[in-house]
């Protein structure tokens, strides 16, 4: 992404395996958008379920996966979505999937997102 | 049947402590909690009842992810436990429990308990408005806002929130059975629920829904007013939980609201000053949406104030 505008938001390694991460909060404590590390793989998806429009997802800062970790969920209504392709699995958003935000690990291991996607997610 | 109102709701969840450091932090009593779980009181001893989800000792889950296992309402006495357990007997099993309560389930599959309320009465003044000609004043030099004051505490469990697959059939249950009454009704979607033991706008309320989405929608606890429920939730906010809805103040039940996501895998909601109804009232039917849900809606913000440090925009987004 040479030449484009960015930010960065963490390091690869301030997410641990398993967990998720929200970053860009709203001046009402909500993340615009949220990352899941899988098998040391970074997924970005927008905090809003499919399920009502752009409902916030977490229960708490950061905590976008159920209490097994298996899965990223909906703190409304328990939705479950596949990390990795962010389809809903479980829920009343069954068969919809998460809207995915990309972003950018440098060699460095510092995570990034492109300046034209944060407008986008407003 | 001299049903007073929801006692207690039984979670069975994965991770006990954090629910239990939700539930501290929404303004509960962690009454005997231990690593497996415990209960967490309001004021008036109603309460939420956690345990861990692989717990022998409370009903099964009935799927889709939903968590709540049991709800538990309270009866006036003994002669209305009996009562139910007549009726429901007729179709159902009705199971005698150990501590004298009895287990049944309702229409939808849920697991409904039914004990003698040990409701403790309170006697403790809500918010008080100072409103000129109002016969009804805070007392003279009588502080309305403490911004220094500890908790705040839920006064008593309020209502539950079904998503239902047969709403028709799920009122028939309460009302036929239990003789609850409808209240209000939004039409396509489902009533409010009053037992005839409460002049509460609503304990039950039940939403159609398909039946992969059974399960609980929110529950939620009264408050002392709308000065605490909104001092409350920000105070829940600023602790990093994240608020769905609200606050606002609807407009069947006249309670103001506040929604946040929970990890019970429904929302919980902070409410105060529900409207009070009796067998005068007549129910009123509407359409759900915006407009009629809600008399005003308003929105969390981090706090802010005009003078030298303010932003050159007022901080406005």
């Amino acid at each position: 992404m040479s030449g484009e505008e960015s930010k960065v938001l963490c390091h690869i390694d301030d997410i641990d395996e398993g967990t998720t991460k929200g970053f860009l909060e709203n001046n009402a404590g909500q993340d615009l958008l949220f990352i899941v590390k899988v098998k040391g793989q970074l997924f970005a998806w927008r905090n809003a379920c499919p399920h009502v429009s752009g409902a916030p997802m977490a229960w708490r800062k950061d905590a976008y996966m159920d209490a097994k970790r298996q899965h990223v969920a909906c703190h409304a209504h328990g939705a479950l979505f596949e990390p990795d392709t962010g389809m809903c699995i479980q829920g009343p958003c069954l068969g919809k999937a998460l809207e995915s935000i990309p972003v950018y690990v440098n060699q460095a291991g510092m995570v990034s997102i492109r300046v034209t996607d944060i407008s986008l997610l407003y | 049947m001299k049903i007073v109102g929801l006692e207690t709701i039984v979670f069975g969840v994965e991770d006990v402590a954090s629910c239990a450091t939700f539930l501290t932090d929404y303004g509960l009593f962690p009454v005997d909690v231990t690593e497996s779980g415990g209960r967490f009181e309001a004021l008036d001893g109603t309460a939420v009842v956690l345990a861990h989800a692989s717990d022998k000792s409370i009903p099964a889950s009935i799927g889709n992810g939903c968590m709540m296992r049991k709800t538990v309402m309270g009866v006036a006495d003994v002669a209305t436990i009996e009562a139910i357990t007549e009726e429901l007997s007729k179709d159902r099993e009705v199971r005698q429990l150990a501590d004298g309560s009895i287990e049944s389930t309702d229409d939808s599959g849920f697991v409904i308990g039914f004990q003698v309320t040990t409701r403790k009465e309170l006697n403790l003044a809500g918010e008080i408005s100072n409103v000129p000609g109002s016969p009804f004043q805070r007392p003279v030099n009588h502080l309305a806002v403490n911004d220094e004051i500890g908790p705040i505490r839920p006064r008593s469990l309020s209502h539950i929130v079904y998503f239902v697959p047969d709403p028709v059939k799920a009122e028939a249950f309460y009302v036929e059975r239990l003789g609850f009454r409808c209240t209000d009704r939004f039409e396509g979607t489902g009533p409010f629920l009053q037992p005839a033991g409460t002049l509460d706008h609503h304990t039950h309320f039940l939403i159609g829904a398909p039946p992969f989405m059974k399960g609980v929608e929110h529950f939620t606890f009264h408050f002392g007013g709308p000065t605490e429920m909104i001092q409350n939730g920000s105070r829940f906010i600023e602790k990093g939980y994240q608020a769905f809805w609200g606050p606002g103040r609807h407009i069947f039940g006249s309670n103001w609201f506040w929604y946040f996501n929970s990890p019970f895998g429904c929302h919980i909601e902070m409410d105060a000053d529900m409207d009070l109804h009796d067998a005068n009232w007549e129910p009123r039917v509407a359409a759900s949406n915006a407009d009629t849900s809600q008399t005003f809606l308003l929105r969390y913000r981090d706090k802010w104030a005009p003078g030298k440090d303010t932003p050159h925009n007022g901080d406005y987004e």
